[in-house]
């Protein structure tokens, strides 16, 4: 079930909710637990039972880890056993058919295998219970003993299926206590409007663009065009990803719950390594604290920082899936980040702040090619294409036609990525002295909001959000 | 933010529970690691996919059709009537009744990826829902038809079928795999 769909909006949501504030404090996890099994259940019915699975599997995992803790070895071996464990599933599910691909490539007869889908959501819960298992580990955290909180940390609907990746230690309080009101569920309704505007009104239509120059074939658009077609995919991803994001964080205040920001205005880094603090940070933290510091991170000699840089982006770049160009993407910013520690980061510093701003917008440009194409092939002939090899023209009316017939969108985005989008926002709704005609602005501000992306939603086709298929 | 530590664990437990604790989790993972190895067999079997070419899946499922009643349609029709561009998917095949009063279709998409095959299934969806408001109150016979669809998703291949052999045709895209 899409967040951004009718039976979301007008059946699930409100019946969650109804029933949420209905029943006793002491029911709640439970109703939100159904709740969230049956959403998935919706869009998964054969897939659920290998999370349900999965979560029983890492709540006895947990407890074992933790009952161990006395005895370090025992300790550790059951630690390796339950990441093994997770690391296998997610890989048979996620890398299996890369692996049969490769191999049938490699060798000279066809091995024939069967295919599965993917299980939606399935990278985000299993880092989630990787983070839960490495903490209890580090002592961090202690093991949940009830499943009920368990089950619902990994399965809350709201961040289930493209995060944010919520640590267990984030939220383990709030599993058992949290603070509901009436402001904090008009605050995660406001989030709620924002990034569903984000999804339907912004990333949607954008995307048609880009869908529409991406169809055209190589060799029969210009370098202009290229480069449309690209600015067109860095929005369509950053409004679909980041107004999931803020759809999982307002569902999450309305049921009392509090999520970290996922992004963070991305588009306005000055250098890659900003760029990376600033987008789907749960992920960043993720590898930072569960991969690169235990590596070593930076206090180690610099051959060694250079590995561990590239093993954590190498990995960055296969979470988000079994495709070659996802691997290139990843190290194509792990070369970046190095880069700029190493070679030209002092000097990019000293250059003007919008030399800084183009230079990381331009780079990121390259790496969505990497990102949205099919394969790396098919990559790389775009890339020619950006940088003149392969096009039809440097310059073109059909350049000039997706940018004139878009502009007033391309505006829209580029004011909504960055801090103008919200202090427009900010201006429309509290910039009265008298707090009643604020609340009456916000709430026309916002109802109007709604209105205009429920137009958007029942006049498009379907559109899944982009990042479910990581 | 409270640490945890063998100390306040202890406390809670107790050595004795503790220690049979320790057999339960221990125990039940490993249960549970079985059971999920059971289950990916299974599923491996029983919605698996293929990685056979969509043209020798596409050939099989068409030697099963009753020609007679069905015929080819062209990308056109994929467009029209399930709003799907049969150039996006990487294989796309459509046979469908040349009466108009007749609901019979048979479908089969293989998509790129996961995010294709939910956009697929959703667009059979809606055109089976849009067929059964045409035909309600008037060819009882034709809804009923609708209403016993074979649609089926194995791996990335998305497959429909209305007809009165429905399940016979399910069974040769199965078998096809």
């Amino acid at each position: 079930m899409l967040f951004s769909s009718i039976t979301f909006l007008f059946l699930f949501l409100p019946v969650t909710v109804l029933i949420y504030y209905l029943v006793p404090q002491k029911t709640r996890n439970l109703v939100l637990l159904i709740a969230s099994l049956f959403f998935y259940a919706w869009g998964e019915p054969v897939y659920v039972v290998l999370m349900i699975l999965s979560i029983l599997l890492n709540f006895f995992c947990g407890k074992d880890i933790g009952e161990k803790r006395a005895d370090p070895v025992r300790a550790k071996r059951s630690l390796i056993f339950a990441v093994v464990m997770n690391v296998l599933i997610l890989g048979f599910f996620k890398y299996y058919g890369l692996l049969m691909e490769t191999l049938n490539v490699l060798f000279p007869y066809e091995i024939p295998y069967r295919e599965l889908a993917l299980p939606i959501g399935i990278s985000f819960y299993t880092f989630q219970e990787l983070s839960y298992l490495i903490d209890i580990y580090r002592g961090n955290a202690k093991p949940q003993q009830r499943l009920l909180p368990f089950a619902l940390y990994i399965s809350m609907f709201p961040q289930l299926i493209a995060g944010p990746i919520v640590r267990y230690v984030d939220i383990e309080a709030q599993l058992l206590n949290r603070v509901m009101s009436m402001r904090k569920f008009g605050q995660g309704v406001m989030y709620f409007i924002v990034g569903f505007a984000k999804k339907v009104v912004l990333a949607d239509s954008i995307g048609a663009l880009y869908e529409q120059i991406t169809a055209l074939s190589i060799g029969s658009f210009s370098v202009l065009t290229a480069w449309v077609g690209c600015l067109a995919f860095a929005f369509q991803i950053y409004f679909d990803f980041s107004g999931y994001s803020d759809m999982a964080i307002g569902l999450g205040k309305m049921f009392g719950f509090e999520f970290r920001k996922n992004f963070q205005y991305p588009y306005i880094a000055k250098n890659i390594g900003e760029f990376w603090r600033r987008w789907h940070i749960s992920l960043g933290t993720w590898f930072r604290e569960y991969v690169y510091i235990p590596l070593g991170g930076n206090k180690c000699p610099a051959s060694r920082h250079l590995l561990n840089l590239l093993i954590v982006w190498a990995l960055t770049g296969l979470w988000h899936g079994a495709q070659w160009n996802f691997l290139v993407w990843g190290l194509y910013y792990g070369v970046i980040l190095i880069l700029e520690r190493y070679v030209w980061g002092r000097a990019l510093g000293r250059l003007p702040v919008f030399v800084q701003h183009i230079y990381t917008f331009v780079l990121v440009l390259i790496g969505w090619v990497f990102f949205f194409s099919p394969s790396l092939g098919a990559a790389m002939d775009y890339l020619g294409v950006m940088f003149g090899a392969g096009a039809s023209a440097w310059i073109d009316r059909q350049g000039f036609y997706f940018l004139l017939t878009h502009w007033l969108l391309f505006l829209l985005c580029a004011i909504g990525s960055s801090l103008r989008g919200m202090n427009i926002l900010r201006l429309l709704t509290g910039s009265y002295e008298s707090r009643r005609i604020r609340q009456i602005a916000a709430c026309v501000v916002y109802i109007g909001m709604f209105l205009v992306s429920l137009a958007f939603l029942v006049t498009e086709s379907f559109h899944p959000f982009l990042y479910f298929r990581f | 933010m409270e640490q945890y530590t063998e100390a306040n664990n202890a406390g809670r437990t107790g050595r004795k529970g503790r220690s049979r604790s320790v057999g339960t989790a221990e125990v039940m993972k490993y249960v549970i690691a079985v059971l999920i190895l059971g289950y990916v067999a299974v599923i491996l079997l029983f919605t698996g996919g293929s990685s056979k070419p969509f043209d020798e899946v596409a050939r099989r499922v068409e030697a099963s059709l009753d020609s007679g009643s069905l015929s080819k349609q062209s990308g056109q029709a994929l467009k029209r009537y399930y709003g799907l561009n049969s150039a996006d998917y990487k294989g796309a095949m459509l046979y469908s009744s040349d009466a108009s009063i007749s609901v019979e279709e048979v479908l089969l998409i293989e998509a790129k990826n996961e995010a294709q095959t939910a956009e697929i299934r959703e667009a059979v969806e809606r055109r089976i829902e849009q067929r059964r408001n045409d035909f309600d109150g008037y060819a009882p016979e034709q809804v009923q038809l609708l209403e016993n669809a074979q649609v089926l998703v194995r791996g990335r291949f998305v497959f429909m079928a209305v007809s009165p052999d429905a399940e016979q045709y399910r069974t040769a895209f199965v078998k096809s795999l």
